[in-house]
């Protein structure tokens, strides 16, 4: 009788751990909802609460995202597939002309790549790689030569390499008897940020502001923190001293669109080109109950002037290839270059 | 609204009582004589108690709105714990002293095509109790006599980890380092089976009182604060209304030859709310471990 009450006693302790347990749980996350509408409504919720741009782009592009729900909410049913959802979704994130808001699926990438899809490119791959040659230097991933001209020619394709202080003091040393240097980051979508500003720091003598950088504190779409400085110091390496030409194109998007931000405030550097992409927020990534993943942005870089660069930086000098040019294999942007280099 | 985590705890619960009752049982037609402290130690009477459990496939999930907005569930977690209390001079020896090292890893090792998430950390606390009968709470001895025990204090911990998953971006992760005066209680039963040594069957209840924790701000990234240095409150006064944490162990000690089998139910449900983010990892144990009694003077 009594080895019974032990087994009560028992009993009533783990009750009393489960009420307590139970009661205690208070924070839990929002509720799965993996159906067509429960994923509509997760990703306009991820995007409200989390997207950074939203009064610069119902300022610039009218976009009231209240009301993008509405318009879209009326396409979404039951019944449709997930590639039909798919296209909804892509659809409703793309009125924010934002390359950096994407949409990840197993079968497709949703995106909004208006930014240089609806320009002229400015820019040819096989002319390029003309001018390289085949007996072009590779500091990783900076591939680089000296033209007959005695200019230097640098081509940063992306800065998702890991490109160091060493890298470009040898690089640097190697130009070094060049009179002038180009910088090709023309189609460069970026990569990371400390990349960008490790390359750009081989430029500068002294320290710079480079922009302002604020980031969400709430839900609310104008929920920021206040607006931190940002400065770029002078690299520890080898620092150019030499007129430099940075050659851009609507494809300079994200950590590029920084680094040009950055070599526009360098002494004896000119930008060449065409206005950049743009992307100036930093992207953060979330999820959908169906797995799907979004990513968004999320934290606000503004230029030194406190202006946005989120659709682009104009350059010092526009130049557009020539026809004429391209049909005789030379780059126009890469000759005025030169050209403006050598008078 | 669906529970997740309650359903889980309720899952785990019912697995550990089937399990604990039939040890129980186990327990009583098993175990060995256990010494008194009189009989073996004669004037060393001041217990000291050491303790090593695994918990090996517990349950786990993780919520942090900072990665996403829902609960990872179905999570699988391993924990190893390591206790030693020791009863002290203080207040005519009713204060005893508990140190608790709490190391855990957790990843959902089901999904397929590998873990997409894992968590994990490292927790280790210094506690002080007062013991309000004159007995030692874990002397097994003295509880023949008296079979409810109960103790009550604070303890001094600091929680170093994480959560990380597998997938690109800027956000891929989130550090936790906290520190905290937390308040913990035990009620322990000691009850003997027939002419056997005494089980002692305990409760322990330990939450988070008052501290310091980290936390990046709502949309902050990793980069400003440790690239850029900017500071925007990312250290928190944290207090048992934005930490609502609960740690819960149900533990069973059934001595075997010369020491115990400690076969207990690990509970631990850490949340916080702080800059407009949310965390919550709960997990569930049963641990399986040895104790051990000495005696000093």
């Amino acid at each position: 009788m009594k080895t019974y009450r032990y087994y009560i006693l028992y009993i009533c302790v783990m009750l009393c751990t489960l009420l307590s347990a139970s009661s205690c749980v208070v924070i839990e996350g929002d509720t799965l909802d993996d159906t067509q509408k429960g994923n509509f409504e997760a990703l306009w919720k991820i995007m409200d609460e989390h997207y950074c741009f939203f009064s610069y782009k119902e300022k610039e592009l009218g976009v009231n995202w209240n009301e993008v729900h509405d318009r879209y909410a009326k396409q979404i049913n039951k019944n449709m597939t997930n590639a039909q959802l798919f296209e909804v979704l892509c659809n409703m994130l793309s009125e924010l002309k934002d390359g950096h808001v994407n949409l990840l699926a197993s079968f497709d990438y949703g995106r909004n790549w208006s930014f240089y899809e609806e320009y002229p490119l400015n820019y040819n791959d096989s002319i390029v790689n003309a001018y390289l040659g085949h007996d072009y230097n590779i500091a990783s991933g900076l591939k680089y030569r000296i033209f007959d001209d005695n200019i230097g020619y640098v081509r940063c394709e992306t800065f998702e390499d890991g490109i160091g202080n060493g890298n470009i003091s040898v690089m640097l040393q190697n130009l070094a008897t060049c009179s002038g240097v180009i910088i090709d980051v023309r189609s460069n979508g970026g990569g990371q940020l400390t990349k960008a500003h490790t390359l750009a720091s081989h430029f500068l003598d002294k320290s710079v502001i480079i922009g302002y950088i604020t980031h969400k504190t709430g839900k609310g779409h104008n929920d920021f923190s206040k607006r931190d400085t940002e400065w770029l110091h002078p690299s520890d390496g080898v620092r150019w001293q030499k007129p430099v030409v940075v050659l851009t194109n609507r494809g300079c998007f994200s950590a590029c669109n920084d680094f040009v931000k950055c070599m526009k405030l360098c002494p004896n550097v000119t930008i060449m080109g065409d206005k950049t992409g743009g992307g100036s927020g930093m992207p953060f990534n979330s999820e959908l109950p169906n797995g799907w993943q979004v990513r968004y942005s999320a934290v606000v870089y503004y230029d030194h002037n406190m202006q946005q660069t989120e659709f682009g930086i104009e350059p010092n000098i526009y130049v557009e290839m020539d026809g004429k040019d391209t049909d005789k294999k030379r780059d126009t942007l890469i000759e005025e270059a030169r050209k403006f280099l050598t008078k | 609204m669906t529970l997740p985590i309650n359903n889980i705890i309720c899952k785990g619960l019912a697995t550990a009582a089937v399990l604990l009752l039939s040890l129980c049982a186990f327990g009583q037609k098993g175990i060995g004589e256990r010494t008194t402290s009189t009989d073996s130690i004669g004037n060393a009477n001041r217990e000291v108690m050491h303790s090593t459990t695994f918990g090996l496939m517990g349950v786990a999930a993780v919520y942090d709105s900072y990665l996403r907005p829902y609960i990872y569930a179905d999570g699988v977690d391993f924990r190893i714990q390591r206790e030693t209390a020791r009863m002290t001079n203080l207040m005519d020896g009713r204060i005893s002293n508990q140190t608790f090292l709490d190391v855990n890893i957790a990843a959902d090792l089901m999904t397929d095509g590998g873990p997409t998430w894992y968590t994990g950390g490292i927790r280790y606390s210094q506690g002080w109790l007062y013991n309000f009968r004159d007995c030692n709470v874990v002397n097994p001895a003295e509880r023949t006599t008296r079979r409810w025990n109960y103790a009550a204090g604070l303890q001094a911990s600091g929680y170093l980890g994480g959560v990380y998953i597998d997938r690109s971006g800027n956000n891929p992760g989130q550090a936790k380092f906290d520190v905290m005066v937390n308040a913990t209680g035990i009620v322990s039963y000691t009850f003997r089976c027939k002419k056997h040594r005494p089980l002692i069957l305990s409760y322990q209840l330990t939450f988070p009182f008052a501290g310091a924790a980290f936390s990046p701000n709502y949309g902050q990234s990793y980069y400003e604060i440790f690239e850029l240095g900017n500071y925007d409150h990312n250290i928190v006064f944290a207090n048992i209304f934005n930490m609502p944490s609960n740690r819960h162990r149900l533990l069973l000690d059934i001595p075997i030859r010369k020491g115990e089998l400690r076969l207990g139910y690990d509970i631990q449900v850490n949340q916080a709310r702080f800059n407009n983010l949310e965390y919550n990892n709960t997990t569930i144990d049963f641990m399986i471990g040895f104790t051990k009694y000495f005696y000093r003077r």
